[in-house]
């Protein structure tokens, strides 16, 4: 059995390339299992999707903890402590979709692409990059192009995407199938694993019964969770034509805007997750917008 | 005369803190910075199932008031317990700060507004409590993957309601809880959307004046469930408000009066456009008669609320 792990942030269409994953294994003549993370819906919080393929009938269940393969989506997410994508990591392929080379070490391959480039260029949006994410996977995994590219055109077409969007879809899928190497999985560092250890589960200290409540004394405090990587695109504020009128500040969802002494806006850029309701509501066509470049 | 004429009036003060894991473009919480900073910081909130939860996932909060979290059906019952356990202490105890006289707010989504807590919430103003109850109306369960509730509108695409073949997507109509919490006679009943930040403002400044229950319902904008882009957030609300899709008005003591009139209904397929929920009224073919269904309902509804104010 082999194990595939996948990362993003909703919206990404993780889940969507997971499945297209599992259908192209499926059409490979593997046995497939693919699921998401269940738990709240966010766009932009980081999420993750599971796909379990073997030869043998799969009686694994839950979440993947020790995968063969990990594909990154998102790559501010490799170093994230909630995401943590390397978690249980053992050796094998690492995907990330990056424009630079990560600066990482450790034991295994190390795959690059900017999936998310493609996609501006293919379909002319950063935001689904399913079709992609999920070819590279297939790729990796030594699946058939036409297998790949049928799969994609089946998990697009069952999620109501239109015929013209698929077609681009599968444009941008197979570029990024022809940019990959691809693995053969038998030769891969075989983990010695067990799917039922290390959880993850963080440990609530019991407190007297009197108590009884998690309590959280320190109002506030998500200000120490930086949401400013959630972002795809980057909102800059054109100080010339800035008047301080306080549109923006009144629409910015996340509080992230904030009227400097200078009497203009100013942007927080460790926290504006890049939604552009800045951009969209300024009367003076102040506010443009850039690609989020990052650097890890 | 109203407090506030314009976005340059808005209270500096802010009573959310950024970090919270909510979508980008979040609707609710835009709702939730402007509620707080004009009710201010003696507001104790109470929260239950539904997306704002996320703002306060342990141990992180976002909210600067002091925030209690109930179950899905008891938020309006959560904030009996503390309006009462406040009054007694002012009363029986003789203690009067500004503590014991804390406004007590339920911010809830529709699924508790509208479905799972409606039974508390029809008893707290039944029985007269003083607490502000908020809910952000993203019209569905958007938490768990937007699953219809009873605030779906009609031909709606939910994950529980797929247009599939011949189906229109939901086919059933929203309630209309405006006037069901009207009927309850309760002293001030509003509607509110995010487009429109000094109404808002305005009509929270307002409920002050009122001892009891005051209930607004704030169309929410939901990118993630509505299938829109994040930063069409503001202009699809105020869309919705200049088709005629949401009224904007409130009830005083059950007198109704619309605070925004639109002079020219746009056509809600407008509004409708731009959310991928809707997308099958549009592809692969005109659904002309459900376009027309709706833009008839709104149209009644104007011609209604025309006569009666011509009337009064």
């Amino acid at each position: 059995m082999y194990r595939f792990r996948f990362h993003g942030r909703g919206g990404q269409g993780i889940k969507t390339a997971s499945r297209i994953f599992g259908t192209a294994a499926f059409l490979e003549g593997f046995n497939a299992q693919d699921f998401p993370m269940y738990g709240p819906e966010r766009r932009g919080a980081p999420v993750a999707a599971y796909v379990r393929i073997s030869r043998e009938p799969i009686v694994s269940r839950g979440y993947i903890n020790n995968p063969d393969v990990v594909i990154v989506g998102d790559e501010t997410l490799l170093f994230d402590p909630i995401a943590d994508p390397l978690r249980g990591f053992g050796g094998g392929v690492l995907f990330v979709n990056t424009p630079s080379t990560p600066r990482i070490e450790l034991d295994g391959h190390v795959v690059t692409l900017d999936i998310t480039g493609l996609a501006l260029e293919y379909i002319g949006r950063t935001s689904a990059i399913s079709a992609g994410v999920g070819a590279v996977a297939s790729k990796i995994a030594g699946f058939t192009k036409s297998n790949t590219l049928d799969a994609v055109a089946m998990e697009l077409e069952e999620i109501g995407v239109p015929g013209e969007l698929i077609d681009k879809n599968l444009k941008l899928a197979e570029v990024s199938y022809d940019s990959v190497p691809s693995f053969d999985l038998e030769s891969l560092p075989s983990i010695e694993r067990s799917d039922f250890v290390d959880m993850g589960v963080v440990q609530v200290r019991l407190d007297d019964g009197y108590i009884g409540v998690a309590t959280i004394a320190n109002l506030g405090n998500t200000a120490i969770r930086k949401t400013g990587n959630w972002r795809i695109l980057k909102p800059i504020i054109d100080m010339d034509k800035c008047t301080g009128c306080k549109i923006c500040f009144a629409y910015c969802p996340d509080v992230s805007i904030y009227m400097g002494d200078d009497g203009k806006a100013h942007i927080n850029y460790d926290y504006c997750k890049g939604c552009l309701i800045c951009s969209s509501v300024c009367p003076f066509k102040a506010i443009t917008m850039v690609r989020e470049v990052k650097t890890l | 005369m109203s407090r506030y004429r314009g976005v340059r009036d808005i209270p500096d003060e802010e009573y959310v803190a950024p970090g919270s894991a909510l979508c980008a473009g979040c609707a609710a919480e835009i709702i939730a910075r402007h509620m707080l900073k004009v009710l201010g910081r003696d507001t104790i909130m109470v929260n239950v199932p539904g997306c704002y939860a996320i703002s306060t996932l342990f141990p992180y909060t976002a909210v600067k008031v002091p925030f209690v979290f109930g179950v899905f059906g008891g938020g309006a019952a959560v904030a009996q317990g503390i309006r009462d356990g406040l009054d007694i202490l002012r009363e029986k105890r003789g203690i009067n700060n500004e503590r014991v006289n804390y406004k007590v707010v339920v911010y809830v989504g529709d699924g508790a507004a509208y479905d799972i807590g409606f039974q508390s919430t029809s008893a707290a103003i039944h029985r007269g409590l003083d607490f502000y109850f908020v809910c952000y109306d993203n019209e569905a369960y958007g938490n768990t993957g937007f699953q219809l509730s009873g605030a779906t509108p009609y031909a709606s695409r939910t994950s529980t309601s797929e247009p599939v073949g011949d189906s229109i997507g939901n086919e059933y109509r929203k309630k209309d809880i405006f006037e069901i919490w009207r009927a309850h006679g309760a002293p001030y009943v509003a509607t509110i959307s995010v487009s429109h930040i000094t109404d808002m403002l305005n009509k929270f400044e307002k409920a002050k004046e009122f001892r009891g229950p005051k209930l607004f319902v704030a169309l929410s904008i939901c990118p993630t469930g509505w299938g829109a882009s994040e930063e069409e957030t503001i202009r699809i609300a105020r869309l919705a408000v200049e088709t005629g899709m949401w009224p904007l008005k409130e009830a005083v003591y059950g007198e109704v009066r619309h605070t925004f009139i639109p002079r020219r209904l746009k056509p809600v397929e407008e509004y409708l456009k731009t959310q991928r929920r809707f997308r099958h009224l549009f592809k692969p073919v005109r659904r002309e008669e459900e376009i027309r269904r709706i833009q008839e309902a709104v149209e009644e509804y104007w011609r209604r609320v025309r006569e009666s104010e011509a009337g009064g």
